[in-house]
């Protein structure tokens, strides 16, 4: 008696659970999501550009390294300054002090 | 408009289409669902979560079986995958339905009865082995014929009457213990 009564309890459970009607506006919920993750999905960034600036970056600080490690402070043997200053007009003239004790 | 014509439409770009097989099939999803979490608004959640799942996978969809099979099949799939996740929030749900029962005419004491016996029975349907329970819930909510359980379980229909009625007596044998 107790079983039968059990077993109506669980048939019982379920016709409640059956007779549960979900939200009528589930379509529009799910349409909407839908809609909003394929808006998600058409701005992210496609993978090969992503690919492509991490390689430019990588070449760049590669290309920089490489000028920066060829540079040396070493001057170039055999060059030399060689200035013709016989034409360059004497800067004391125009010291002030000096032309005052002349006078 | 058939199943497979609306999933022509729907891969083609259109989706009103896919809103009609919605609308169709939305019940049928829902009840599984609720077989499995007992509770609507997470069932709710669940459904939007196949619905969304089979319309990214649709392109999948080759017809070699029903869609109805192929559809229950990720609901099934994904209200395990859901169970799994869920087992912390089982406690808070069960605290949840008694604090928010709706009116009735029924005494307190006999709603809080009637809520205890639906937890145990619950808690039953939910000790179930995962086939058993797959079977139980696509025979009792959904009351699909054996032979279609078979082919949504990829199993024969003599396997799966021996799983309802296993399935039975444990719930039998759970529900008698004390």
């Amino acid at each position: 008696m107790k079983m039968m009564k059990r077993e109506h309890l669980v048939d019982e459970l379920i016709r409640r659970e059956r007779a549960t009607e979900s939200n009528p506006f589930l379509a529009s919920r799910v349409m909407a999501e839908i809609e909003r993750r394929s808006d998600r999905a058409g701005r992210r960034v496609p993978i090969w550009q992503s690919v492509v600036l991490a390689g430019t970056i990588v070449a760049v600080v590669f290309l920089g390294i490489t000028i920066g490690s060829s540079y040396s402070e070493r001057p170039t043997a055999g060059m030399s300054l060689n200035i013709n200053d016989g034409q360059i007009e004497n800067l004391g003239y125009y010291n002030f002090i000096d032309h005052e004790q002349n006078d | 408009m058939s199943d497979q014509q609306l999933i022509k439409e729907i891969i083609s770009g259109n989706s009103t289409a896919f809103r009609t097989l919605m609308e169709r099939y939305q019940q049928q999803v829902f009840r599984v669902v609720m077989g499995y979490l007992h509770a609507k608004e997470d069932a709710e959640d669940l459904t939007q979560e196949v619905f969304i799942r089979v319309y990214e996978m649709l392109h999948t969809f080759h017809g070699e079986a029903a869609f109805s099979t192929w559809l229950y099949r990720i609901t099934l799939n994904m209200s395990l995958n859901q169970l799994r996740k869920n087992k912390k929030k089982r406690l808070l749900q069960s605290l949840d339905t008694i604090f928010n029962r709706g009116s009735s005419d029924k005494t307190p004491l006999e709603m809080l009865e009637r809520e205890e016996q639906d937890r145990e029975i619950r808690a039953a349907i939910d000790a179930l082995p995962e086939k058993q329970r797959m079977a139980f819930v696509l025979s009792r909510y959904e009351e699909l014929p054996q032979k279609q359980i078979a082919t949504i379980m990829n199993r024969t229909e003599g396997a799966v009457e021996q799983l309802l009625q296993r399935a039975n007596e444990k719930l039998r044998k759970k529900l008698q213990s004390p």
